[in-house]
């Protein structure tokens, strides 16, 4: 009993943390929420309620850039995923230069995603990018990436994935790593095969991985920002308009009060998929332990 | 002895109440500045200023798209910067925080600016900043190939819309003319000066009027336009135009003065001595846009004088002549004063010096308002949508008045 007493003490310091770099600024941000706040007035700051909320409600742009943020992030996340557990499954192979092969897919990872997009925004330039260079002499044509709406939408998720595709391969390959061989071997004996091992040893071990991988990158593909803003900067017209680059916009005007209900608004829409996706994920699992 | 304290006495009185330029000297400002080519030809001049006046100056540079919002947030909540390279449409939402320089003013030899670049540095009667880079959009043209045809550079807007017509050969890669169509401000600035031409107002009587029949006739004119520019411009941005000339493909481009230089750029230019230069069209008047890069005091800053000796120096004439002569890479920095862009070196440096004279002194200005750079910003984002095709011209007409309107409460 005392040393669970102290053992709470312990919390403290964390729990501060937290408070201080999490809580506070919280806080602060749904307070100025609340208030109509520009900054090239700063004479005039009214407090107005729900107004800024209401407003993002009935605006068709901010809709519609919800619409195109669930689009990407899904896109993206299915995409990342796949190409993840593929890499990792094929990887959990021994072969030959595995090592260095593992090392160079892992590189996009230490690309600062600013200088990675801006790289690929070269690479897709309609006329010196080296892509539809390549494209064209082998006779696939020119395909319009950045200046065409469904393409953009394409670009800026096929570069999201290629840098992020490592992060996923990594966290599914450590936990295939750890999984018990003796399960697989025992599979084996009993003369099942490769897909039934996958489905009824491999899936059910690394479902709580998987989804963990799935859960960060859902958020931080919510919150994409870097690549999108140098691809396309949210257009053409508002075809990859996300949240972020409404958010971007409000606070570079310097509409605080928008800009920070902006930002709640996005808190709460990850909050819910992290939710509806740990639900829709667990729950089967759960049901049929019970 | 008490002559040696009279005059100890006297220096500091006078040092306290007038700054010379040795009462400077050892003092630090903060500059916010436009990142890329502008920052170079400042830095490459720093030194002989630092030298000069004992003043350190800390450079902040950020590029284009993010300068306004850091300069918002900075001046906006007491932030560190003394002194402020700034594009003139954000003079009027940032004047609130602002070194009002009527009389400061009036030691510069203001005869020798061109009247209008002065008029950019201002709001509602009060002078906020020194000009110091104007910039004017122009028509670039091929000339050689308008030899080979016989035509003249374009006087109208009809007659534009037919030269990009008559060089319009895609199986040549040869395109008509060059010009943004994607979600980039010069997108909507290209719309607006066609609208301008027309007799259109962005803003008039306090209200956003667009949509008027002058607007539909210029906005019509800049859609005819896209059916002859390269295949991408619906993903082009300010320094695409000028490689759409520099690689040959363009006959024709409608660029801000600052990016003709690097066209004349032998390294970088394939088209670099074949390029004439001439006014924007007209239809029922001729509006070149302004779009003048100035220098503002923070009215917060603890280096006011230090901070108008570096602002008077960056729009003299010594820097000016430097400026014109630095190697070109993507930009430039041109002069504000008739004895730069008069001068017999400055012309043969830059071969479109008459033309950006001539064009400056017919300007026309952006609105001048508080909620400007959100005004700007709507239009951007519905001329935009315009040209992905997600509204129509008369929706998108529509759609920026009610944005204008809902901007200035109105």
């Amino acid at each position: 009993m005392a040393a669970g007493g102290a053992g709470r003490w312990f919390l403290l310091p964390g729990l501060a943390f937290l408070f201080t770099i999490d809580l506070i600024p919280l806080v602060y941000s749904a307070w100025v929420s609340f208030y109509n706040w520009w900054l090239i007035r700063p004479r005039d700051v009214r407090f107005v309620g729900l107004d800024n909320y209401v407003r993002l409600g009935v605006d068709p742009e901010f809709n519609r850039a919800v619409v195109v943020t669930t689009l990407f992030t899904a896109g993206a996340v299915a995409l990342e995923f796949l190409a993840g557990l593929g890499l990792a499954l094929l990887f959990a192979q021994p072969f030959r230069f595995l090592r260095p092969i593992r090392v160079l897919l892992l590189l996009p990872l230490f690309v600062v995603p600013v200088v990675g997009a801006t790289m690929w925004r070269v690479i897709f330039h309609p006329e010196v990018g080296v892509l539809n260079h390549y494209l064209t002499t082998f006779g696939l044509g020119h395909p319009p990436w950045l200046s065409d709406p469904t393409w953009a939408l394409v670009s800026i998720t096929l570069v999201d994935a290629w840098r992020t595709i490592p992060f996923m391969f990594l966290v599914i390959y450590a936990g295939l790593e750890v999984l018990p061989a003796e399960l697989f071997e025992a599979a084996a004996v009993d003369g099942a095969s490769a897909w039934q091992s996958f489905r009824h040893i491999t899936v059910p071990l690394l479902t709580y991985i998987m989804l963990l991988a799935v859960l960060i990158r859902g958020m931080d593909a919510f919150r994409e920002f870097d690549i999108i803003f140098v691809l396309t900067g949210g257009g053409p017209g508002t075809a990859t308009q996300t949240i972020q680059i409404l958010n971007y916009r409000a606070f570079g005007l310097g509409h605080m009060g928008q800009a920070n209900a902006i930002g709640i608004v996005t808190l709460v829409l990850v909050a819910v998929m992290c939710f509806v996706l740990m639900r829709a994920i667990l729950r089967p699992r759960g049901a049929a332990q019970a | 002895m008490r002559t040696k304290t009279f005059f100890l006495v006297l220096a500091l009185v006078l040092s306290s109440t007038a700054s010379p330029v040795w009462a400077q000297q050892g003092k630090s400002i903060t500059l916010s500045m436009l990142a890329g080519y502008k920052e170079d030809v400042l830095r490459a001049s720093l030194p002989e200023f630092e030298k000069k006046t004992g003043i350190k100056v800390v450079v902040d540079a950020s590029p284009f798209g993010d300068l306004y919002k850091k300069q918002l947030l900075s001046l906006s909540t007491g932030g560190r910067y003394d002194v402020l390279f700034m594009d003139e449409p954000w003079i009027a939402p940032l004047s609130e925080f602002l070194l009002p320089l009527n009389e400061r003013m009036k030691s510069l030899d203001l005869a020798d600016f061109v009247p209008t670049t002065v008029a950019s540095g201002a709001f509602q009667g009060t002078q906020y900043a020194v000009p110091v880079d104007p910039n004017v959009q122009l028509l670039v043209y091929r000339k050689d190939l308008f030899e080979q045809k016989g035509l003249k550079p374009p006087a109208t807007w009809d007659e534009l819309v037919a030269a990009a017509k008559a060089f319009h050969d895609p199986s040549k890669q040869q395109y008509g003319i060059a010009i943004t169509a994607s979600s980039d401000i010069q997108t909507a600035l290209y719309m607006l000066l066609a609208i301008w031409s027309y007799g259109g107002e962005l803003v008039d009587n306090g209200r956003g009027s667009l949509n008027s029949a002058a607007g539909k006739k210029g906005g019509e004119v800049f859609l005819e336009l896209l059916k002859f520019t390269p295949p991408n411009v619906k993903s082009y941005n300010f320094a695409d135009v000028n490689k759409a000339i520099q690689l040959g493909q363009a006959a024709m481009a409608i660029q801000w003065a600052s990016g003709a230089r690097p066209m004349e750029d032998k390294t970088r230019s394939s088209v670099a001595g074949k390029l004439g230069y001439t006014l924007v069209p007209k239809a029922v008047r001729q509006t070149p846009m302004r779009g003048v890069w100035t220098i503002a005091v923070a009215k917060n800053s603890a280096n006011q004088d230090a901070a108008w000796q570096f602002a008077t120096w960056l729009s003299g004439k010594e820097f000016g002549q430097a400026a014109v002569k630095f190697p070109s890479a993507t930009s430039a920095i041109h002069s504000p004063r008739f004895s730069v862009l008069k001068d017999a070196g400055t012309k043969a440096t830059l071969p479109y010096a008459d033309t950006l004279l001539a064009s400056l002194q017919i300007t026309k200005e952006r609105p001048r308002l508080r909620e400007y750079a959100d005004i700007q910003e709507n239009l951007r984002v519905t001329a935009g949508k315009l040209t992905a095709g997600e509204l129509t011209l008369e929706a998108a007409l529509k759609e920026i008045d009610a944005g204008t309107n809902r901007i200035l409460g109105k």
